[in-house]
């Protein structure tokens, strides 16, 4: 297990490595620069260059990586040619909008999906399991940006209960205006997320009662759902991580449409104005951070499959 | 899921507006406005479009940072007012010599720095030189024709090396404002000026409070807060309006007039701006360095549709807008006419051509469907590049690698342009510059007005670009706030009259 534990963390600090550098490239293919953008229309090129050589753009690229690289392994993750802001700083400031909006989505989407996707499946072939995955499935196909302006006309505008837009300038200082602040967002994720996932946990459950273990519960007297909550459902909990590890990259990318939606100042948005503003520096950092996230996220569940299934470790 | 929401999006934006008009009805009334009982403790919600990069207000470019900042917070010696005309404000008077050549200002006294700091006379000439000298710095290059600054008790005594009528103009912009020598506040995110009002907080990515200085010299503000949100989604900006989260929502899609003002809590203020939607075709090569080809493209191109099509404005024919100096009807240098624009082509040899449009993404679709469908009319094949503004800059501004380009020039007075062979209009024509020279160096409003006239003209008349619109400051504002501008608000805002009712 820690011979396991050590070869997947080193895969992790290489993924990084490699990811640094094709962040850093990437970023580099984009047309225009900061300099250009500070200096705007009306801009003389002498303008432009003195700009650039004041923020140290006019350094080779390699130059400029090594020194990105080295300053990530000091714990420097660089800061924004824009305003001086350190990434780290704005990245904790951003996390209190995008954190939790992630976490309550999720909480959301597990509390839609884990019921009614088990229910659906134990009501395969009745009416009521069959309008369950009928009205999943059309909800999954519900465009975000739709979702979104409906609940907040419902809500907002009609019946004025939760803020249309924005976040509380005092941030959590008020903490039931910042949480409904962020409660139609999370709704908005969660409903659409959950739905697709209840799809999983539905074709898991449906596996679940089909495995050995479990028809011999049941031949040993337990009712088929006694059978399955007792026996089948560990195994429906352990492919639902899996798919909640992948769900944490579609929920930092639904994070970025979401936010330019309800106007709250969380990573997401941020990312698309620092890309917008050329903010290289300032950008890789978020960058790094975020797959770093994700990748961390990939080698923690890997690490819980590995604890719970006794399968996996009794196969080393 | 990116992909399904965008396409998705744009068919039920629509069922989403006339849904969301038909709800408005039933919004809780907001506590109707007694007019002409003004809260002075009142906070006004003001909804802005694009953020600043950040607050530089010597180096960052964009109307941006001149709409909130400028006059607000910095001020120079003179400004200018909504219908365009200069005053004093830093300066208790000014006189101007004989031969146009030395400026006096009398800088006015009592006046401090929102930090506490006295305004000195020294603090104007280090201003002004630091614009000057620093080729860096925004609008330096407007002080060009200035030879000296110096204090002299309570003047500052500025000397030209020749005449220049936009010298005054050019000193109520970024090149005249006034800071304190010396200050060591960092610039990028904080701001020390003698305005109504004080930076007071910038939360990146969501907003900027402003809030009254209580310690202005003039008038005080009447309200004692304005926070700036930054909301660039529009239905966002309309539903935040609806549910009483704003008090002025600016840069408002004048179409959506019905639905904001539904519920009786806003009305749409149209007012005049220098805003040209300005269509510039790159002359140094292929078809378009054929003055025939651009009066086609010109001809072929409905202004009236557009203007339509965007719920406010006003047509406009030559880099003159109403509101500036040298404005003229220039309809006559190319009327619209889709059948003169085939034959023009076809004198030219350029039937059946294909251009690229270079646009960057923020300014929607609305504009360039009607051109594709304009110029398809007359047989010219437009394909539309929508970029990132950063690209646009890169691409079309700086490399000059277009074809056709749209971008809304908000800036008042910009004429300069025109003249400089440089910029990415492409455009070099010594009449044009010798007229604006003469423009510069008159010293009588009738025959400097007289020589931009001509210049626009010319410009107008070598087809040089098309415009497609003279925009116009579309603004909803609360019915119980008073007292915000109208006029120009993309470019300009300044806040020291705007009221709120209890």
């Amino acid at each position: 297990m820690i011979r396991y534990a050590l070869t997947r963390g080193a895969l992790l600090l290489l993924g990084l490595f490699v990811a640094s550098a094709l962040i850093f490239v990437t970023l580099r293919v984009l047309p225009g620069d900061v300099a250009q953008v500070i200096a705007g229309l009306n801009a003389t090129p002498e303008q432009i260059a003195a700009i650039r050589e004041r923020l140290g753009l006019d350094a080779p690229l390699p130059v400029q990586y090594v020194t990105w690289v080295s300053g990530i392994l000091r714990g420097d993750l660089g800061s924004s040619l824009l305003t001086g802001a350190s990434v780290s700083s704005e990245l904790v400031q951003k996390g209190q909008v995008t954190i939790p909006l992630g976490l309550m989505s999720m909480t959301i989407a597990i509390l839609i999906a884990m019921p009614f996707g088990v229910i659906s499946a134990m009501r395969r072939g009745h009416r009521d399991g069959t309008l369950l995955s009928v009205g999943a499935q059309t909800l999954a196909a519900v465009p975000v940006v739709w979702a979104g302006m409906m609940l907040v006309v419902v809500f907002a505008v009609w019946l004025g209960w939760l803020p249309a837009q924005g976040f509380p300038r005092s941030g959590w200082a008020d903490p039931s205006l910042a949480f409904r602040s962020l409660l139609l967002p999370a709704i908005t994720i969660g409903v659409i997320e959950g739905a697709m996932l209840m799809r999983f946990v539905r074709s898991a459950t449906l596996q679940a009662t089909g495995q050995d273990f479990v028809r011999t519960a049941a031949a040993k007297g337990l009712t088929r759902t006694q059978a399955l909550l007792r026996h089948g459902l560990p195994t429906v909990g352990l492919s639902i991580i899996t798919v909640l590890g992948l769900q944490v990259a579609g929920i930092i990318v639904g994070s970025v449409v979401i936010e330019q939606l309800f106007s709250l100042p969380g990573i997401g948005r941020m990312l698309v104005a620092d890309v917008g503003a050329r903010d290289l520096p300032k950008v890789q950092g978020e960058l790094l951070v975020l797959t770093g996230f994700v990748l961390i996220v990939g080698f923690a569940v890997d690490l819980v499959h590995r604890t719970l299934d006794p399968r996996q470790r009794e196969a080393e | 899921m990116l992909r399904r929401t965008t396409v998705a999006a744009a068919a039920l934006l629509a069922a989403g507006a006339l849904l969301l008009s038909a709800c408005s009805g039933g919004a809780a009334p907001s506590p109707t406005a007694t007019a002409g009982t003004p809260d002075p403790d009142a906070t006004v919600a003001i909804r802005l479009v694009a953020e600043p990069g950040n607050l530089d207000i010597r180096e960052t470019a964009g109307a941006a940072l001149d709409q909130i900042l400028v006059d607000n917070v910095y001020q120079g010696l003179v400004s200018r007012t909504p219908d365009q005309k200069i005053v004093d404000t830093l300066a208790s008077s000014h006189t101007v010599s004989d031969d146009d050549l030395t400026y006096t200002f009398v800088v006015r006294e009592g006046v401090t720095f929102a930090d506490g700091q006295a305004l000195t006379p020294q603090d104007v000439v280090w201003s002004l030189q630091q614009v000057k000298d620093n080729a860096s710095y925004r609008d330096s290059a407007r002080l060009a024709n200035v030879a000296s600054i110096v204090a002299n008790g309570q003047e500052v005594v500025v000397t030209l090396s020749a005449p220049d009528r936009t010298f005054l103009w050019n000193l109520t912009g970024r090149a005249g404002l006034v800071l304190k020598e010396g200050d060591t506040i960092d610039r990028k995110t904080a701001a020390n000026g003698t305005g109504p009002f004080v930076l007071a907080d910038w939360k990146q990515g969501d907003s900027i409070t402003l809030q009254r200085n209580d310690v202005y010299w003039g008038e005080k503000a009447k309200v004692k807060e304005v926070v700036l949100d930054y909301v660039p989604d529009t239905q966002a900006a309309l539903s935040g309006a609806l549910a009483g989260e704003f008090d002025v929502v600016t840069g408002f899609d004048a179409t959506l007039k019905d639905q904001i003002e539904a519920n009786g809590d806003f009305a749409l203020v149209l007012g005049k701006s220098t805003d040209k939607g300005t269509l510039a075709m790159n002359s140094t090569k292929g078809p378009l360095a054929d003055k025939r080809v651009r009066q086609a493209i010109r001809q072929a191109i409905d202004k009236k549709s557009i203007v339509e099509a965007l719920g406010a404005g006003q047509t406009l024919y030559g880099p003159i807008p109403e509101l500036d100096p040298g404005y003229a009807d220039l309809e006559s240098t190319a009327p619209f006419d889709p059948d003169a624009a085939k034959k023009l082509l076809a004198d030219a040899g350029a039937e059946d051509i294909t251009l690229t449009l270079t646009i960057p993404s923020w300014y929607g679709t609305t504009v360039s469907q009607i051109l594709v469908s304009n110029l398809n009319d007359v047989g010219i094949t437009l394909k539309v590049n929508q970029v990132e503004f950063p690209t646009w800059i890169n691409d079309v501004y700086v490399n000059k690698d277009y074809e056709l380009s749209f971008v809304l020039h908000t800036e008042a007075r910009d004429f300069e342009n025109w003249t400089n062979p440089d910029y990415y209009f492409t455009y070099d024509n010594p009449k044009v510059q010798q007229l604006y020279a003469s423009y510069i160096a008159a010293t009588d409003d009738d025959t400097a007005n007289g020589f931009l006239k001509d210049a626009a003209k010319l410009v107008a008349e070598d087809q040089a670009a098309d415009w497609l619109y003279n925009g116009a400051s579309v603004v909803a504002v609360g019915t119980d706030v008073t007292g915000f501008p109208t006029v120009n608000t993309n470019e300009r805002m300044n806040l020291a009259d705007l009221a709120k009712s209890k």
